[in-house]
């Protein structure tokens, strides 16, 4: 089936398999590789993207539903060759280490601080409650949350010290 | 890899009661997405024909009239439920449920009829219906039936859908509106896991009714308790209504234990 949708602003035409998921779609037909597939069935949220204004987990859609819609994935968080504020926030506190779930946490988070701009510690665990990171630890992507809205004050010198 | 399939979208509702009569069981109906999709991966379902809803006119939004009461349509998603100022002032307990069902990013998908028709025993969405007296709304070319949910479910992942059938409305009675009550969910972790118990519990004119997820071969109602019902007999009839079992999330007794638990902490919150 053909299908159109934006991803990150720009336009695509393609045709697609009926059964294939939104997830295999944009890694493998787009390239855009920055979306993980971790477990496939809606746990961990590697794959989460925003799909129309709205975070998903891209391996529970089909691409064909997708078709006139939009997309935004963690590639189009860099503009202009700069990190966004999320994304700078975790380079800053470590709220990374292999990588794997950052796509899909930057993006929750995006998410989160668009309806609640000043999140608590228990309002951020509650938000990425659907994204699993197995190997930084959740204290700094905490830290990273708190940094990027704005309320860890110094931190980054602290880190860089 | 998903095993393939025919992905239709109709864009009225005699176009999909069109579909449903001719495909019957080998179709699926698809909404949310986030059992289906996960299903059919696994290979527990295999359809010929995936029949998308979103795109049918009308299938959208929730609505609230003091005819009809609260409405959802086959779309309405949970965190659409969940951001309803009606629902958040009138009924705590549905967005009780709402609220403990997965994560964020599913509930932007999945949606509370697709809940129900899963009939899976640990539905967050069953318990808060069955306290509030909801109806499904069931619609087929044949026309349609209504009926309450203590008569929806009939096993585990059963109900008494026909294959040519879909449920298109919930209606929860203007009557229910008000209504104090909660929702208390075992988990094995604090964030997003299926229920190894779930426990409504909701206080109506003087009656009291008490909803179990994860408990029965079917979410569980027991209906119609005195309001002023000492504790320990409300445990005791939630016991008898229930049967739970040991599997992989923990043991029998476990279950019979933290269904008392919860009965008797919900009684203390809904009665003060």
């Amino acid at each position: 089936m053909k299908i159109q949708l934006t991803v990150n602003g720009s336009r695509y035409e393609k045709d697609v398999e009926e059964n294939r998921t939104l997830l295999r779609f944009l890694r493998e037909d787009l390239g855009f590789t920055g979306t993980k597939e971790g477990c496939g069935a809606g746990e961990c949220g590697a794959c989460t993207v925003f799909f129309n204004g709205k975070t998903v987990n891209a391996c529970m859609v089909l691409a064909v539903e997708a078709d006139g819609g939009s997309v935004e994935t963690i590639e189009g968080e860099v503009k202009d060759g700069k990190f966004s504020v999320i994304q700078e926030a975790f380079d800053r506190n470590h709220g990374l280490q292999c990588g794997f779930c950052t796509a899909g946490m930057i993006l929750s988070v995006k998410e989160l601080l668009h309806r609640n701009p000043k999140p608590t510690e228990d309002q951020i665990k509650d938000g990425l409650e659907g994204n699993f990171c197995r190997c930084t630890g959740y204290t700094q992507i905490i830290e990273s949350v708190l940094d990027a809205s704005g309320q860890l004050p110094k931190k980054g010198e602290l880190h860089h010290a | 890899m998903l095993q393939s399939f025919r992905y239709m979208a109709p864009r009225t509702r005699p176009e999909l009661l069109d579909l449903l009569a001719e495909y019957g069981s080998r179709a699926k109906l698809l909404a949310g997405g986030t059992d289906l999709l996960v299903t059919i991966r696994a290979g527990v379902h295999k359809p010929e024909v995936v029949i998308d809803l979103k795109k049918v006119e009308g299938f959208s939004g929730l609505s609230w009239s003091q005819t009809d009461g609260l409405v959802f349509r086959p779309t309405t998603t949970i965190n659409e439920v969940l951001q309803d100022a009606r629902v958040r002032k009138d009924y705590p307990l549905l967005a009780a449920c709402a609220h403990d069902l997965a994560s964020y990013q599913v509930r932007n998908r999945a949606t509370v009829i697709g809940n129900v028709v899963n009939a899976s025993p640990c539905s967050d969405m069953a318990p808060a219906l069955l306290c509030l007296g909801a109806t499904a709304v069931l619609s087929s070319k044949s026309g349609e039936r209504r009926v309450l949910f203590q008569d929806f479910f009939i096993g585990v992942k059963r109900t008494i859908l026909r294959p040519e059938e879909f449920l298109e409305r919930i209606e929860i009675p203007a009557a229910s509106a008000g209504v104090k009550g909660d929702y208390r969910k075992l988990k094995r972790i604090q964030g997003h896991d299926l229920g190894i118990v779930g426990v409504a519990v909701a206080l109506k004119g003087g009656k009291l009714n008490i909803a179990v997820s994860s408990a029965a071969p079917t979410p569980v109602l027991v209906q119609g308790l005195d309001a002023g019902i000492a504790v320990e007999a409300a445990v005791e009839a939630v016991a008898k209504a229930t049967s739970p079992i040991s599997d992989v999330r923990c043991t029998k007794e476990y279950r019979e234990f933290m269904i008392g638990t919860y009965v008797r902490r919900l009684l203390q919150e809904v009665r003060a």
